[in-house]
């Protein structure tokens, strides 16, 4: 397959709720598990045989049901997650006699004086799926999970190397559509895709037209016509430190050394931090910093969903520290589902000429 | 009283006349036993915080999900809430004196949608309003605009900080992970403060603790009493105390006020509302800290009394074992995590948080329930849906509006009185009257 048929089957696999690869895969029998956030393990859910799923808004036309149950208060993330939920768009999660909830209380600071404890929620998780589901999770059964998970983060890292070229052969709109897909489809679907598209990339011409080269981060981001955007003003997006993109990946975790189940959990507990651990707010900036030279960026773009608070206070943190550094930044604040507006452009522009693009 | 030092500004003469000119005109009052023992204590506090800053003796900040007995086991060293000032402004009525903070850190880039006493904290800080800390212990309770707030205070100040991280749940075992956590923190306190953590001393502290604890535990039964005894904003105001005087004599004696009063009134046969309480309602989520006066308005114009709400309810797993070390680090853990309002209800799931409504409901007979949804307040506000189920269920008339508690501009007090007059015209005394 070429890279314009992979973007769009990719395409096809945000749009909504469901996509073929999961109707595929509840249709042979297999079971989804849903999360959310990027401290949960996906290898855990893949090892106890689960196509892990990624809950998300998208398709949700209005959050009306959701404004109902949780006020308008209430990041439109969620509330248009709940109206899913509420109209029953989510049910493929429920194919089992029993649905299944759990609650990972994962420490609010990455240091190692927490870790036994997230590594003991993960215990919990895994011995209560065990439980619930009569099913054993096998060291190496967890041991597949991990060369499985390993080999999209490779394929995500390699995309993201090439992005750090003088003209990078992907836009950051199909780059977010591609480490979207990555959490809703299998894994091993997913992978082969990235195999096709990786070897079209590397003979495909690169983007040379743009004015700015630019990071995007901040609060979840799941929506590629938000970047599209951005990018129709001139900025290339040539990493998105978001929960739905980089963010998520990160190096492999290694394999072999000592128990898997710790080895995964180091990896989530002491990846790059989100706005929601503290105690870590330098190594936060230090990782961004890192994103801004490798990629050779211009400058930041900040998104910030209305209502998020923890990103509230990063948001203000960030302005103030890469101000400091002389790193140019723009703050933005959206809501889920709406894709840049004029006024969104309009700034953008104006960030573009700030930095004399 | 000269007030000495950094304190001279402006923001800190305004509340300390403010509480002084209150307990001038109150503390031959019979009938604000209560409300002068609050005042009189937070005066006492400041005494202590400006005596800090003249001695250079090293100060810790605290937040609100905070409880501050670990840190007064160590000897000399003064307490700061965060929240400090700005509950100060809105008990002496001086109100624009946080807006102007809240404004001020707004512009200086905290959004708008942080809650309002955490936006004026960053804005206390932005002018420089608190004395240096010598470190910072934070909870991540009750909230995630805390956690904005405590991350923006440490940008802003540098000064090292740590975060206890309360669980989700409140169990044994997550009792053992946070008394983990407050025996690992003494020695960054140590550090930091340059003074010694004293094992006798945090006895004493504990002590002092449950001392208050048990006055509040009876206010609390207190309270259920037919006519309600004392004003409703009462109430409003524990969790203040909590925070500020965890441990302190102080509080002890603020507690004691507050049940002594009840106590009496209640023998004294005296309802709060002259003529007689018509209507008895709980108030859950926030109160309306910026316009304190608004309850005896409840009192006086609608004959409606306020018995319990979520700040004044106080669990009764407050008790600290104080046999060993272990067991008052174990109690402290476990205040933090099941005692504390809003630490209590706002984490994990909604159960504590709908469970204490209902019974605070029964237990305290009211008519109908408010829920003042303070709009910065997504841990409540997110479970409305399931909150009106249960009041359906339950067959508790609910009356919901938006407001913010530290910030009349988002609801001016005049729409409040009018939601609640026609709510109470509309739903409860026809309800009362059929029954």
């Amino acid at each position: 397959m070429k890279k314009d048929e992979i973007l769009s089957a990719f395409q096809e696999v945000i749009e909504g709720p469901r996509n073929v690869y999961l109707d595929e895969w509840v249709k042979a029998g297999g079971k989804v598990m849903g999360y959310y956030c990027s401290y949960i393990p996906e290898e855990i859910f893949t090892a106890a045989g689960f196509l892990p799923y990624r809950i998300r808004g998208a398709g949700s036309e209005d959050s009306s049901d959701g404004d109902a149950y949780m006020s308008a208060r209430v990041c439109t993330f969620v509330r248009h997650t709940i109206s899913l939920a509420l109209r029953g768009e989510f049910d493929f999660l429920k194919k089992v006699k029993l649905p299944f909830y759990s609650m990972l209380s994962v420490p609010r600071a990455p240091k190692e004086r927490l870790f036994t404890w997230y590594l003991d929620e993960l215990k919990r998780l895994k011995a209560e799926i065990e439980a619930h589901f009569g099913l054993a999770i096998t060291e190496e059964k967890l041991e597949g999970a991990i060369t499985l998970h390993n080999a999209t983060r490779e394929r995500i890292r390699s995309l993201y190397d090439m992005r750090k070229k003088g003209a990078p052969p992907i836009t950051g709109e199909e780059a977010l559509t591609i480490t979207i897909a990555a959490h809703l489809m299998p894994r091993d679907q997913f992978n082969t895709l990235m195999d096709d598209l990786l070897a079209d990339l590397t003979k495909a011409e690169g983007a040379r037209g743009y004015r700015a080269r630019v990071i995007i981060t901040g609060s979840e981001l799941d929506n590629p016509e938000y970047i599209a955007g951005i990018e129709q003003q001139g900025a290339l997006s040539v990493a998105e430190v978001v929960c739905f993109g980089q963010r998520s990946f990160g190096e492999s975790i290694e394999s072999g050394v000592d128990d898997p189940l710790n080895r995964i959990a180091r990896h989530k507990f002491f990846q790059v931090p989100c706005a929601r651990m503290v105690e870590c707010f330098d190594d936060q900036v230090a990782a961004l910093k890192d994103t801004v030279r490798e990629f050779n960026a211009d400058g930041i773009i900040f998104q910030r969903m209305k209502f998020c608070d923890p990103w509230a206070g990063d948001g203000h943190n960030l302005y103030w520290r890469m101000k400091k550094e002389g790193i140019p930044f723009l703050g933005l604040e959206r809501e889920y589902q709406v894709p840049a507006s004029g006024q969104v452009k309009t700034r953008v522009q104006a960030f573009l000429e700030q930095m004399g693009k | 009283m000269a007030i000495l030092g950094k304190e001279r500004q402006e923001d800190w003469e305004v509340v300390y006349e403010g509480a002084t000119g209150l307990i001038d005109l109150y503390q031959e009052d019979p009938e604000s036993k209560g409300m002068n023992a609050i005042v009189g204590g937070f005066r006492v506090l400041m005494d202590g915080m400006f005596a800090a800053m003249d001695e250079g003796r090293p100060v810790v900040w605290h937040n609100c999900g905070c409880s501050p007995e670990l840190i007064r086991g160590l000897e000399g060293v003064q307490t700061v809430p965060i929240e400090l000032l700005t509950v100060l402004q809105n008990l002496v009525g001086e109100v624009d004196y946080t807006i102007a903070l809240i404004d001020e850190a707004e512009a200086h880039g905290v959004a708008p949608e942080v809650c309002s006493i955490d936006k004026a904290a960053v804005g206390t800080v932005l002018n420089d309003l608190y004395p240096e800390p010598a470190c910072m212990l934070y909870h991540n309770t009750p909230c995630d605009s805390q956690i904005a707030a405590i991350k923006s205070l440490t940008e802003l100040t540098k000064k090292p900080m740590r975060l206890m991280d309360v669980p989700y749940l409140s169990g044994d075992r997550e009792v053992q992970y946070l008394a983990k956590q407050l025996r690992e923190a003494i020695p960054f306190l140590e550090e930091h403060t340059g003074r010694k953590f004293s094992w006798d001393r945090f006895h004493e502290v504990c002590e002092e603790s449950n001392r208050t604890a048990k006055y509040l535990r009876d206010w609390n039964e207190l309270r259920r009493h037919i006519p309600c005894p004392q004003v409703s904003k009462l109430v409003a105001l524990n969790t203040a105390l909590l925070v500020a005087f965890s441990g302190d004599p102080e509080g002890t004696a603020i507690a004691k006020a507050f049940h002594d009063e009840a106590r009496e009134r209640i023998e004294r046969g005296e309802s709060t509302i002259e003529g007689g309480e018509l209507y008895r309602a709980v108030w859950y989520q926030d109160p309306v800290w910026f316009d304190l006066q608004f309850y005896d308005w409840m009192e006086s114009e609608l004959k409606l009394v306020i018995p319990m709400d979520l700040f004044g309810y106080y669990a009764p797993e407050a008790l600290i074992d104080t046999s060993t070390p272990e067991s008052m680090l174990e109690g402290l853990a476990r205040k933090d995590l099941r005692v504390l309002p809003m630490s209590r209800q706002f984490k994990g799931p909604i159960d504590y948080y709908i469970d204490d409504y209902l019974r605070m409901c029964t237990d305290y007979k009211v008519d109908f329930a408010i829920f003042a949804g303070h709009v910065a307040c997504k841990h409540g506000l997110g479970g409305i849906g399931l909150f009106r189920e249960a009041s359906r269920e339950a067959d508790i008339p609910l009356l919901y509006f938006e407001f913010d508690m530290f910030d009349p501009r988002v609801t001016p007090v005049e729409t409040i009185q009018d939601d609640i007059t026609h709510y109470i015209e509309d739903v409860v005394r026809p309800r009362k009257e059929a029954a």
